[in-house]
């Protein structure tokens, strides 16, 4: 019923011209006959006519109302109004193009920055009913494996095993292993290999999410019920895509991961990149095949392998504080229960202490969304500011324009067009030119989507990051555009509407309008020097804290080092096969032969790659069992390559060898620490653990400097080094001095590798200096784009103060040429017009800065050597906006001292 | 001769009733038909009967179609759909209901 009629409305939308005939023609007709039975009665034809018209009534009117019954008129009007705007658009294109500018870039920065938040932080995952999952522990916890008492984000196998069964909250229970396996291997049985991010999970994964593969099936309970002999791989839709090319017969393939043949038996579906956002895996194994994806963990069995993250979905009904109590019941049930747990005082008072939180996890895990959520909401908050200066700026320009069009408006309203009409008039246009805007908006944010991502990324290889322009982004686009076209708008439209129509069309152009309009125009420019004092700081401490971290002492020579990754695990050795220790000392001492190269050597860690973390015993030392010593394990030539100077004992040799002494070297801040005062740590013993187990005595022989390990904010920590013989280590990384050409001596250095073994593959190809600058991306990130944005803000502001200035010079002509007239020097007149550009810029400051200390105290935790409340930077950019501000200023004055008093008095 | 005002809100009713008693009318037709029918009393404003049908072809009482008058002449003919006969018994009985009352109230005066 409701509908029939929409529709008919609408059917005549669309035939307005036949609409219109119709109506005309039927209309006449009516007259026509009404008038021959006039004359039919004996009337005069001129008389017989009247009477017709007479009886019909205002034909005009009755047309009007017909039409206005089909409810259109608004769309008319509207669309008045757009071709009015339009045509208002292209009479003062200066303005028009300043305003879409400022808007394009405001507008598209909200928009690029929001589809970072929404992709990091907002969207939920593309599973069945995302709101029931639940993560057990949240996302506070680092990936890796800990054996750590009371762990409460990571978990061991058998423990997943216990809680599904015994829990009674969760309808499915699922463990994913909490970092994914980079590992090298190939697809049937070609020859080259192939880098895949491998992803164990458990069988329970794929129907606790709900996902429906796309091809094939899922993997299921059954794949995961017994250890070893379940080969068999889901892949991701993308990975099925690049790697097989869509390949339909894609479920009789093979993969080979290390010595396995993996059967395809599955793809997911295009949407499903994982619970992980930001980290999209090849391929889904089930954590049965754990042993046999490279590089073969054994924590199948494991009870106290806590390497998992465990999901579990909510059964219907059971809220989160009763999921919490009976999962915390059972966490503690269950681990105790172990047969093999070391129920010690320590271990016992570090379970008792643990509280497992179940987060919700809608919106999936992500270790970027630890990284970059603050960056990403300062950022946010930034670009907003920066849309309210344009907004400021465009209704600064509106309210210049409306003022001008004060005659136009005026004639209008006395010609009888209500306010509300006008207002309406006026807020079209400034909705067409935010529409517009916001249009390029959108485009702008499209390219800049593309470039944040790289900058995120950080590297060649972009973030697996979905942040296309979507129906969300765009209806958040939307609503900023619309409601930077209210806020820019409705004051000048306002404002412009309400005058005093005798003076206006008495041309307006004396001295009192001057002035009398600008307090509105004034607050403007006001707060416009205020935010951007506040974005100028802002980025001042960003940029300074980025200086300063690069110019942290890192205790390594990060110059002139090339660093690659290998994969040892295709040689299907073991790390402590006495071969595979052979091979990496053959790689380094071959690449050390190298010309150009200075040193080269493997180590298990080079900077910012994880930890290997231990307490430790010192004989004589009573030492807190919570001081955690990381362990590197490198070759011999690794204090040359990094150039960490040896300031006591010596470095390891040839000597150092599988059967020899156990020996190892120590940072200096450990020396300081952990031993006794007094003595030479150099031939002291320690024990690797906590515990005196003979197997982990070593023997100090030497101490070198500190170096900066996990990021370049850390504190010194305490680190030792161990040769590779005494702890084989299945490396990846191997580091290379070299001087020359960085590209020469990577070839050399690949192929040197590759004529020791020809299967190992080679990735990640760059510099220590590039890998040390890749922790601060964050950093960076914020860094360069607040400066863009307050570079742009200051802009910004300029153009409002230049445009303010100039329409106020403007105004002010005569009386200006009065002055001159009068006596007044071209200096005089300068100095009026600057005094008022000084004095609100001065205003601006003052009120900036007490905002830009209360926000820059809030993010004194994002800065690095300097606090919040820098005098420096406050300072440095009051005085920075003041000369700007003037100069933009300086213009219009200049103009103003120019003015000849003749003509500006004759136009009087 | 003097003519009365029609009151307010019956002009629907009128071309309504008019309609059912016809297959098919014009504009002018509606006109002079309720102006006769009513023995001259009531006066439509003649032009008043167009937003009232361009109403009732929103809601659906009415249809139009061209055709061509007994004079040769082009004119847009409304039927009465059943959608408006079902409007036609409404406001019928919604009018007698008034009607009733305001009598009531006049003759106990």
């Amino acid at each position: 019923m409701f509908f029939d009629e929409a529709l008919r409305r609408l059917k005549m939308l669309f035939q307005g011209r036949k609409f219109q005939n119709d109506l005309d023609e039927e209309m006449q007709l009516h007259l026509e006959l009404r008038q021959q039975k006039h004359l039919e009665a004996g009337l005069s034809p001129a008389a017989a006519r009247r009477a017709a018209y007479r009886h019909f009534g205002n034909v005009a009117s009755i047309k009007e109302t017909s039409y206005k019954t089909w409810g259109w008129s608004w769309l008319e009007s509207f669309l008045q109004d757009l071709r009015y705007g339009i045509r208002s658009m292209f009479r003062s294109p200066a303005l028009t193009l300043v305003a879409l500018l400022s808007l394009a870039l405001g507008i598209g920065a909200n928009t690029a920055i929001f589809s970072f938040l929404d992709a990091l932080m907002l969207r939920s995952l593309p599973v069945n009913d995302p709101a029931q999952l639940v993560v057990l522990g949240g996302e506070e916890g680092e990936a890796g494996m800990t054996d750590r008492y009371g762990s409460t984000t990571l978990y061991s196998y058998p423990f997943y095993r216990q809680l599904q069964q015994k829990n009674a909250v969760f309808s499915d229970v699922s463990a994913i292993l909490s970092f994914s396996n980079n590992v090298h291997g190939t697809v049937d049985g070609r020859d080259e290999m192939v880098q895949m991010g491998v992803q164990l999970v458990s069988g329970s994964y794929f129907p606790t999410l709900g996902v429906q593969p796309a091809i094939g099936r899922a993997l299921t309970e059954d794949d995961d019920n017994s250890e070893g002999d379940h080969p068999v791989a889901v892949i991701s839709y993308a990975w099925w895509k690049r790697d097989l090319a869509g390949d339909p017969a894609v479920l009789n393939r093979k993969i080979k991961l290390g010595t396995t043949m993996f059967n395809i038996v599955g793809v997911a579906p295009p949407e499903f990149f994982g619970t992980k956002v930001g980290e999209a895996p090849d391929i889904w194994v089930p954590m049965s095949m754990m042993k046999s994806v490279p590089p073969g963990l054994n924590g199948y069995k494991d009870n106290f392998y806590q390497a998992m993250f465990i999901m579990g979905r909510l059964k219907p009904g059971v809220s989160l504080e009763q999921a919490t109590s009976n999962v915390n019941l059972l966490y503690q049930q269950i681990i105790r229960a172990f047969p093999d747990g070391n129920l010690s005082p320590r271990n016992t008072a570090d379970l008792s202490k643990a509280h497992v939180a179940l987060k919700p996890m809608a919106t999936g895990l992500s270790s970027l969304r630890r990284t970059f959520s603050e960056p990403l909401k300062i950022l946010m908050g930034v670009t907003a500011l920066v849309l309210l200066i344009a907004c400021a700026n465009i209704a600064n320009l509106l309210l210049a324009r409306s003022t001008a069009r004060a005659r136009e408006l005026a004639v209008r309203q006395a010609l009888g067009a209500r306010r509300i009409r006008i207002v309406r008039q006026l807020l079209t246009e400034s909705l067409l030119l935010a529409l517009v805007g916001g249009l390029l908006g959108v485009g702008l944010a499209a390219f800049a989507d593309r470039l944040l991502l790289r900058m995120i990324s950080g590297g060649p290889e972009m973030l697996p990051l979905d942040v296309s322009i979507n129906t969300r982004l765009l209806l958040f686009t939307f609503a900023v555009t619309v409601a930077t076209a209210v806020l820019f708008g409705i004051v000048p439209a306002l404002r412009g509407t309400r005058v005093e129509l005798t003076d206006a069309l008495k041309d307006g152009r004396g001295p009192s309008s001057g002035t009398a309009r600008s307090p509105l125009g004034k607050a403007l420019i006001v707060a416009q020097v205020a935010i951007s004092l506040v974005l100028m700081v802002g980025a001042i401490l960003f940029v300074r804290s980025l200086v300063n971290l690069n110019n942290v002492d890192t205790g390594f020579n990060r110059e002139g080092v090339l660093r690659l990754q290998i994969d040892s695990n295709v040689t299907g050795l073991k790390s402590s096969d006495p071969r595979m220790i052979a091979m990496f000392q053959e790689i380094e001492q071959r690449v050390s032969a190298l010309p150009g190269v200075k040193a080269a050597s493997f180590a298990s860690f080079l900077f910012n790659q994880g930890s290997w973390n231990t307490g430790i015993r010192v004989a004589g030392m009573n030492l807190d069992q919570n001081i955690n010593i990381k362990h590197n394990v490198i070759g011999n030539g690794y204090f040359a390559t990094m150039q960490i100077p040896l300031l006591a004992g010596r470095t390891f040799n040839t000597q150092d060898t599988s059967t020899s002494r156990h020996v190892a070297i120590i940072s200096e801040r450990m020396a300081k620490d952990l031993f006794p005062p007094g003595i030479n740590p150099i031939g002291h013993h320690y024990y690797t653990g906590f515990d005196p187990i003979p197997d982990t005595d070593v023997e100090v022989i030497g101490i070198v400097k500190d170096v900066k390990f996990g990021s370049l904010q850390e504190k010194p920590q305490y680190i030792d080094y161990i040769p590779n013989p005494h702890h084989p280590w299945g490396y990846g990384i191997l580091a290379v001095r070299y001087e020359g050409n960085f590209n020469t001596v990577s070839n050399a250095v690949q192929q040197t590798i590759h004529s020791v073994d020809r299967t190992l593959p080679i990735s990640r190809v760059t510099t220590l200096d590039e890998q040390v600058s890749r922790t601060l991306t964050n950093q960076r990130l914020v860094a360069q784009l607040s400066a863009f944005f307050g570079v742009l803000a200051v802009f910004l502001s300029c153009i409002g103060i230049y445009g303010l200035m100039s329409y106020m010079v403007g105004r002010r002509t005569n009386e200006i040429g009065i002055r001159i007239a009068i006596g007044a020097t071209r200096a005089n007149v300068r100095w009026l017009v600057m005094r008022e550009i000084v004095l609100l810029v001065a205003i601006g400051v003052a009120v900036g800065i007490p905002i830009t200390l209360a926000g820059s105290r809030a993010v004194t935790n994002m800065l690095f050597g300097l606090r919040g409340t820098d005098t420096a930077s406050l300072l440095g950019s009051v005085v920075a906006l003041m000369l700007v501000a003037i100069m933009a200023g300086y213009l219009p004055a200049r103009r103003a001292a120019q003015v000849d008093p003749m003509v500006a008095l004759r136009y009087e | 001769m003097k003519r009365d005002e029609i009151p307010p809100g019956t002009l629907y009713l009128l071309i309504l009733k008019t309609l059912s008693l016809h297959e098919q009318l014009h504009g002018y037709e509606m006109a002079d038909s309720i102006q006769q029918s009513s023995d001259n009393i009531l006066q439509v404003e003649e032009g008043s009967l167009y937003p009232a049908l361009q109403r009732m072809l929103i809601k659906g009482w009415v249809t139009a179609e061209w055709g061509v008058t007994s004079g040769n002449r082009r004119a847009r003919y409304y039927r009465l759909s059943p959608a408006g006969r079902k409007q036609l018994t409404v406001e019928l009985s919604q009018f007698q209901r008034v009607f009733g009352a305001i009598s009531r109230v006049i003759q106990t005066a």
